[in-house]
Formats: structure tokens, sequence, C-alpha cells
């Protein structure tokens, strides 16, 4: 680690990879702190670019958990459903969801609304289809429990189908975040005027490789962070896991 | 879902309308799709335009390249990168998943470099290397790497400790146990990896070829939107899905025909 931070800065330093292709470590350090307070040269300091970017992240990643994952869960608890909304699924499914964003451009402009709405299409599908087979994959032995005590239908989906599919969906949950980060970042160097994404494609058209840099480290380590508060909260709400 | 539908009921009314809601789901979203498209269709064209679309492509080339064309172009980026991501990435993964000296170097560097999304390389990628051909392989190279190694790792790290023993009971060396135990055992994992990366390298091309290219499926859609031509985006959505569907029925084919004991497979 220690290494390659070396590396990297004597490669700069001593002039074998130029500077204007790479910025030092020490660079992208001083520009960190630099950015606390200039906005300059994409017009908004860095907390408000990673306030941005959260939000936009996180409008479109909690609209689609809020749908994808009772539509998973009812779809593969009830036939009816399943058959209504597979066809529609399957359509939409294949497509990348940044092939969505030009005509979410067209149509919804480049507010906090579109990159959202591509996002939602990023986190959408895992969601769904864990919470599926999460609900696919519980124990029909419990099922035929909580029906032999006089469940109805609607009962035991939810006290016995929706706790067993618990880990799956948060699986399907930490995976549609990854997704979600990771489209962010398509989202805004394609559509924005702020925002982490936006902020590095502004560091290429100003030729500021530390710019570039200080922004990916800033979107690898949010997306750290993030996964690590989701894995908290994740042990909490499924404490009863045992693998 | 598959075993019920041999079971014989009585046909009631709820009978009926699972065998046709597919049906009324599709035909609901052709009549929103219309409905919309009568309302405003500048933003939104009908299906027929959009299939008009793809005749008059054939016609009037865009780029000197028909669909096909550009399809190819897209597709090659990919192949070449997966290709150059399997060779590389395979041997990195079992490399860090067995050795544990190795993983302490590698390993923790690499997890720092996976937290930054592949798509975020973009902009330094095209500062150091343009808008050529050469990019977009980087691009869904690194893409498609870390799905790989990460995989493949993994598998190797969690082959079951009982395996190994068994090979070491039958005198089995360090290599042997390396190839002849482990890497069967986490071929599924591997698999799993390719599988990931294929379809995730058929997107990050497309972010790709949107930010700077001259051909490509990417370069279509961003071209519908910069002409406002709203059927060209359309169809080209339906091509890219059509292809992602594609490429991810023939990994699947791949990984049956080359690891049958998987049983994952069968449960869809």
């Amino acid at each position: 680690m220690l290494g390659f931070l070396l590396i990297w800065q004597s490669m700069v330093y001593f002039g074998y990879v130029s500077a204007k292709f790479l910025a030092t470590p020490i660079q992208v350090f001083a520009l960190l702190f630099e950015k606390f307070t200039s906005p300059n040269p994409d017009g908004a300091v860095i907390q408000v670019n990673i306030l941005v970017s959260l939000s936009v992240a996180l409008t479109g990643l909690i609209s689609a958990i809020v749908v994808g994952v009772p539509l998973g869960l009812l779809m593969a608890w009830y036939k009816l459903i399943d058959r209504f909304v597979r066809p529609l699924f399957e359509i939409i499914r294949p497509i990348p969801p940044i092939a969505w964003i030009p005509l979410t451009i067209i149509w919804v402009g480049i507010g906090l609304g579109a990159k959202a709405m591509i996002i939602f299409f990023s986190a959408f599908v895992p969601c769904v289809i864990n919470s599926y087979t999460g609900i696919k994959g519980t124990n029909q032995t419990l099922i035929n429990v909580a029906k032999t005590f006089g469940a109805a239908d609607f009962v035991s989906f939810l006290k016995v189908g929706v706790p067993s599919a618990l880990p799956m969906v948060f699986a399907g949950i930490r995976i549609a975040l990854g997704n979600a980060w990771g489209t962010l970042v398509a989202a805004e160097l394609l559509a924005a005027n702020a925002g982490l994404g936006y902020m590095i494609s502004m560091g290429r058209q100003f030729g500021r490789p530390d710019l570039i840099i200080l922004g990916m480290i800033t979107i690898g380590v949010l997306g750290f962070a993030l996964n690590y508060v989701f894995i908290k909260i994740e042990n909490i709400a499924v404490r009863w896991r045992t693998v | 879902m598959r075993k019920t539908l041999t079971d014989k009921k009585p046909i009631t009314a709820k009978t009926i309308f699972i065998m046709v809601a597919p049906f009324l789901s599709i035909g609901l979203l052709l009549f929103i799709w219309l409905l919309a498209s009568n309302v405003n269709t500048e933003l939104v064209p009908t299906p027929l335009m959009v299939f008009d679309r793809l005749l008059l492509i054939f016609k009037k080339p865009i780029g000197n390249m028909n669909i096909f064309g550009h399809i190819w172009a897209s597709i090659k980026r990919v192949f070449i990168a997966l290709f150059l991501s399997f060779s590389i990435g395979i041997p990195f993964g079992v490399m860090i998943g067995w050795n544990k000296t190795l993983n302490a170097i590698f390993g923790t560097l690499f997890e720092l470099i996976r937290s930054i999304p592949p798509l975020a390389w973009l902009p330094i990628v095209i500062m150091w290397f343009g808008i050529e051909e050469l990019p977009k392989v980087i691009i869904v190279f690194i893409g498609t790497f870390m799905c790989v190694v990460i995989n493949t790792s993994t598998g190797i790290k969690l082959v079951q400790p009982l395996f190994l023993d068994v090979g070491r009971m039958f005198n089995a060396n360090n290599r042997q146990l390396l190839l002849e135990v482990a890497v069967p055992s986490a071929m599924p994992a591997i698999f799993a990896g390719i599988r990931n990366a294929t379809s995730g390298g058929w997107m990050v091309v497309l972010a790709a070829e949107m930010i700077g290219a001259s051909a490509g499926m990417g370069f279509l859609i961003i071209r519908g939107m910069e002409f406002f031509d709203v059927p060209l985006i359309m169809m080209s959505m339906v091509v890219i899905g059509i292809i992602g569907a594609i490429l991810s029925v023939i990994t699947d084919y791949i990984e049956r025909w080359a690891c049958p004991w998987n049983k994952k497979l069968e449960l869809d």
C-alpha cells in the first residue's frame, strides 16, 4: 500500500510520467483541502458535489427498493402477479440502465429526477430478482406449518415468506447499492451540472488530472462507506441469519 | 412456478386469467405506449416508427455502417476486453485466492481500487489514451477484470477444507491440490464471475461509446439524443437489450457445457 503510493509519487516526481497526465498523491491530497473552500474549476465545493451525488443515488436507490422489493416478493408468492408482471420485467431487464440515459434526458431533462430514474433502473432489477429468489427459497415445511395452524395465505406470506426471504432481500439491496453508485457516475458524466461525476468530467475538460483522481478516490471511498453502513444495518435487521 | 401448471384443476375464472395474464400485460404496455405517442409523437414515437427507423438505417447507414456494423463494433470491443480480462484475471484471482502472501500484497491494493466504479475511470482513461479504440477496450477491461478476479479468488478461498484434506491424504503436492482440487471446485464461482463480467462489460462499453466514439451502439443512442431522433434511441435500446439477452444466454450455455456439475443452474 505505502509502496504503491511511493511508486506513484516517484513516477511523476522523477518525470517518468508527464505531470500533464498524472498527479502525485501529495497534489491530490492538497487539492482535497483546497476543494473544501474553493469552487474552482467545476463550480462547486466538494461538499456540495458529494451531497448532490449522494442525494441522487439515494433517491434512486430508495425508490427502487420501495417498488422493487415488494414487487419481487409478491411475484414469487402470487402466481397471478407473477404471470402479469414477469413479461414486462423481462422486457426491461436486459436493457442496461445506461442505455436509458439519452431517453431520460430527452424526457425529463438533466435534473435530479432524470438521474434518479436512471439509478432506479439500475437498482430495481437486483431488488426484484433477489426478493423473488428469497421467497422461492422459503422452506415448504414452514409454509405448511403455517397453513396447518390455519394461517390465511396472506398471513403466511407476511409472517413466513417475508422473514425467510429477508437475507436474500438484503443481499439484493447491497447489489443494488453497488449498481446505483456505479451508474451514478455514468449519469453524472453525461448529464449534470454538479456532483462527483460532473467534477471528474470537468477535470478532464480542464486537463486537471489531480481533480479527476481526487474525484475517483472520493467516489471510491464513499462507495465503500455506503457499503459498510449498509452491512451494519443488514446485520441488525437479519440477526437470525446463520450463514 | 413450472410444476404447478400440470396439476389438474377445474377451470375457473382465475386459471383463465392466469393463462392470459402475460398477453394482457404486454397488451397494456403497448396500449399505454400508443396512448403516450398519441399525445406527443415527438417524444414518444409509436412502435411502428421505431421499427421503420431500423429499416431506414439499412438504407441510410450512419457513419457508413448499418446496424450490424455498429453492433459488431461494440461486440468486438467487449470481446477483446473480455478475452484480456479472462486471461489475466483468472490466473490473478487464483493467485491471490491461493497464496496468502500474494493476497496480503495485492489483495488490499486491489480492494482499494475495486471500490472505484469502472465508469469513474472513463475521464482519466480518455485523458491518457484519447478516444480511439484502445481506451474503450481498457475501460471495459477494468470493469470486467475486477469482477473476474473477485469471483475467482472468492471461489478459491471457499474451497471446502475437506476436499483439500482428502487431496493431501492422497499425497497430492501443492500444485496438484491447486489444479486438480481447488480450481475445479471453484469453477462455478469463476463462471459466475464470467457471466457478471460479460453483462457488465456490455454495459460499460455503451457508456464508453456514449462519451466519445464514431461507431457502436452507444454512439448510435447518443447520436439519437443529439439529433433529437427518439425512434433511433428506442431502436438502439431494443437492439442493446436483445444483444444483452443473447450474450447472457450464450454464457449460460458455455457454463452448462464447462461445468455440468453445477446444480445451481437448474434452479433458474
